[in-house]
């Protein structure tokens, strides 16, 4: 087993894998950007390298200073998170070549699977089925083509994609020019690749997943699946296992594992990885693309298979064989995860970087949380505004939802927008709770619903604790008032306090 | 002492009789009540009234405060009696149309200059913020009257990037 490992990454994922090895007893190296030296994983890490300056090109994203830093701190491996070089073909040979362990699948695995247009040619070959599209890296004219030969709507897809980025739906000719220049400049700064291709979009599909695990000897099992159909930007907001749809027809799990190991065992595929599929509204799947990397997600197949994905992916990267079988593979409950992002969910999702005065977490049974803030800590403009996964376990799907409303209840940020209202609101939905799941729910849901009301009661209550603080503090917090008004708000203040 | 108030855009009035721990206070016209009132942690008030148990979390900021009870959020500005009556009574005019950043972020491509005629929709300046970068668009037609974004710049929310006719 590895004495000490590297986390090239940050944030919540990094904070994650750094509690699984510790629990292995394995010591942590973090790496670090200027914008993130007092980020939780660095403070949480045993040891931790500078990698560089803030924007990504130039740190989590440089190989060699990754490299560099695993030399000097002595690192027999590497694990790479998702996002950043996790799906990097080259940055696995790179660690090959510095002998260290990549815990991740080989960098020949990575290239057939990591690009997304070479994943559908090895899908077909192994015959899954795809969505229609191109099977190429497309130009401006090449995707009008397209649209031509196969009508709107459709999606411009990154390459090298990931997380939403570098995607973008395309319902009319005219905004195909712009939506294409800024999927590819998006698709350039977050993969250091524009390349472009086309796929048709299908509209009231699912997003349903599944988590495989194989080790270097052959073995591959798969943990079921997770449904991720509820989207903003086209990036996943809630996750989980089982899915709805399949709980109703659970020959879907079987047909959809047996196809996923098909197609991941064409790209000679090891560690752990997912194989996204669409599912049409006749339950019909289709192969989308495969993750080579762990998932953002991953916590909800943990709460219900029991596994720790991290710990199976560190033992398959150290050569052992997988110690569990398909058979003894079992699916308990519900879990459910939410994305909490520092954004604005009633202003269009927008990122809403800024400094937190206050954080409460939720605890109590049946509540997981994977965050890297805290009280006091700025989340960086730099990077992806990703919180922490709240993620929570129930007997069924409807007391995991009741759950999750609570522990959202407690869940208290101050200082920033957060997406944490909203979730409550979107859970106490009757198409939600009856599972009626589609990748456009969320757009959906807003023409169905306005910003919640809060209840005239607690308005009551907010104009008292405004008051009496405004009293404590002695002048109104609306600070245009000036020094002489001050001081009359302050005699005033202070004389009723007197009475 | 009594307070008008401003409460998510709704006007209110608030008269603190005495503050806590045995608080007396009236609200608009309404009778006096009485609510238990602690400070258990700085900025957070501990509220017992008719029975019925309320955290409520306070926030400063700029513009005014913000209050937070089971995470229902209400934006509060506390305001100056003297001020109370003055109001402004222009509205929104047919002046130069101003764009400013919807967040805060980086310019990444400014694509017009001073003097180019815009239609609507077309596109104007990309932010990013968090690896996520949006068009801002002409929402009429017109002409840039000024572009005060530049490439590579850091914005902050609300600054202005370019002006139209």
């Amino acid at each position: 087993m590895f004495r000490k490992v590297l986390i090239a990454n940050r944030g919540e994922i990094a904070v994650r894998i750094i509690r699984t090895l510790r629990e292995m007893g394995i010591a942590t190296v973090a790496v670090y950007s200027e914008a993130d030296r007092t980020s939780l994983h660095v403070r949480m890490a045993d040891e931790a390298a500078a990698v560089g300056p803030a924007p990504s090109s130039e740190s989590y994203l440089r190989i060699d200073r990754i490299l560099a830093a695993a030399r000097d701190r002595g690192a027999d491996a590497i694990h790479p998170g998702y996002g950043f070089l996790s799906e990097n073909a080259d940055f696995a040979a790179a660690c090959e070549d510095a002998g260290v362990v990549f815990i991740g699948p080989s960098a020949g695995a990575i290239r057939k699977m990591g690009s997304k247009t070479a994943a559908r040619q090895t899908a077909i070959e192994g015959g899954t089925p795809v969505v229609p599209g191109t099977d190429h890296s497309v130009t401006l004219e090449e995707a009008r083509a397209f649209s031509a030969a196969h009508g709107y709507p459709i999606l411009l897809k990154a390459v090298a994609g990931g997380g939403g980025k570098g995607m973008r739906l395309v319902e009319h000719e005219a905004d195909l020019e712009s939506a294409f220049r800024n999927a590819a400049s998006e698709a350039e700064r977050a993969f250091r690749n524009p390349e472009i291709y086309v796929e048709r979009y299908v509209s009231h599909s699912r997003h349903i997943e599944i988590q495989l695990v194989g080790d270097r000897h052959g073995n591959m099992i798969h943990l079921g699946e997770r449904e991720c159909s509820l989207q903003r930007r086209h990036q996943k907001v809630v996750e989980e296992c089982p899915s709805p749809l399949v709980t109703l027809h659970p020959e879907m799990r079987e047909a959809m594992g047996a196809a996923a190991i098909k197609a991941a065992r064409a790209a000679g595929y090891w560690n752990a990885g997912t194989v996204e599929f669409l599912v049409d509204a006749n339950h019909r799947f289709y192969f989308l693309e495969m993750n080579t990397r762990l998932q953002v997600e991953h916590p909800v197949t943990e709460l219900v298979t029991g596994l720790d994905l991290v710990r199976v992916q560190v033992e398959i990267a150290a050569g052992l064989p997988l110690t569990i079988r398909q058979k003894d593979i079992s699916w308990r409950g519900a879990a459910i995860e939410a994305r909490i992002y520092a954004e604005d969910p009633y202003n269009d999702f927008l990122p809403f970087p800024g400094t937190l005065t206050r954080l409460t977490r939720p605890m109590g049974p049946g509540v997981r949380v994977d965050g890297c803030v805290y009280d006091g800590w700025t989340v960086p403009m730099e990077y992806d505004p990703l919180l922490a996964k709240l993620a929570v376990w129930g007997a069924t799907r409807d007391q995991a939802i009741e759950r999750m409303i609570r522990a959202l209840r407690e869940y208290d940020v101050g200082g920033i927008r957060t997406n944490i209202g909203f979730f409550r609101q979107i859970l106490e939905d009757e198409e939600l709770r009856a599972g009626r799941l589609h990748t456009g729910f969320i757009d959906e849901f807003f023409t169905r619903h306005r910003p919640p009301e809060p209840p005239a009661a607690l308005a009551a209550v907010a104009a008292l604790a405004a008051g009496l603080h405004t009293v404590s503090r002695g002048r109104p917090a609306d600070a245009d008032s000036t020094g002489p008004r001050m001081s009359a708000w302050l005699k005033s203040g202070r004389k009723d306090l007197l009475q | 002492m009594k307070l008008p108030l401003r409460i998510n855009g709704a006007e209110g009035l608030v008269e603190i009789l005495s503050p806590g721990p045995a608080c007396r206070f009236r609200l608009g016209e309404g009778p006096e009540r009485e609510a238990d009132v602690r400070t258990p942690e700085p900025c957070v008030y501990s509220i017992l009234l008719d029975g019925r148990s309320y955290d409520a979390h306070i926030e400063e900021t700029p513009a005014g405060l913000v209050v937070v009870i089971d995470g229902h959020r209400f934006e509060i500005q506390v305001l100056d009696p003297r001020r109370w009556k003055r109001k402004s009574a222009h509205g929104v005019g047919e002046g130069p149309q101003a764009v400013a950043a919807p967040m805060p972020g980086k310019v990444v491509r400014v694509l017009v200059a001073a003097g180019h005629a815009v239609e609507p929709g077309q596109g104007l300046v990309v932010v990013e913020a968090m690896k996520m970068q949006n068009e801002l668009r002409a929402s009429r037609a017109g002409r840039v009257l000024s572009v005060s974004a530049s490439e590579g710049a850091k914005v902050a929310a609300g600054e202005i990037l370019v002006t139209l006719e």
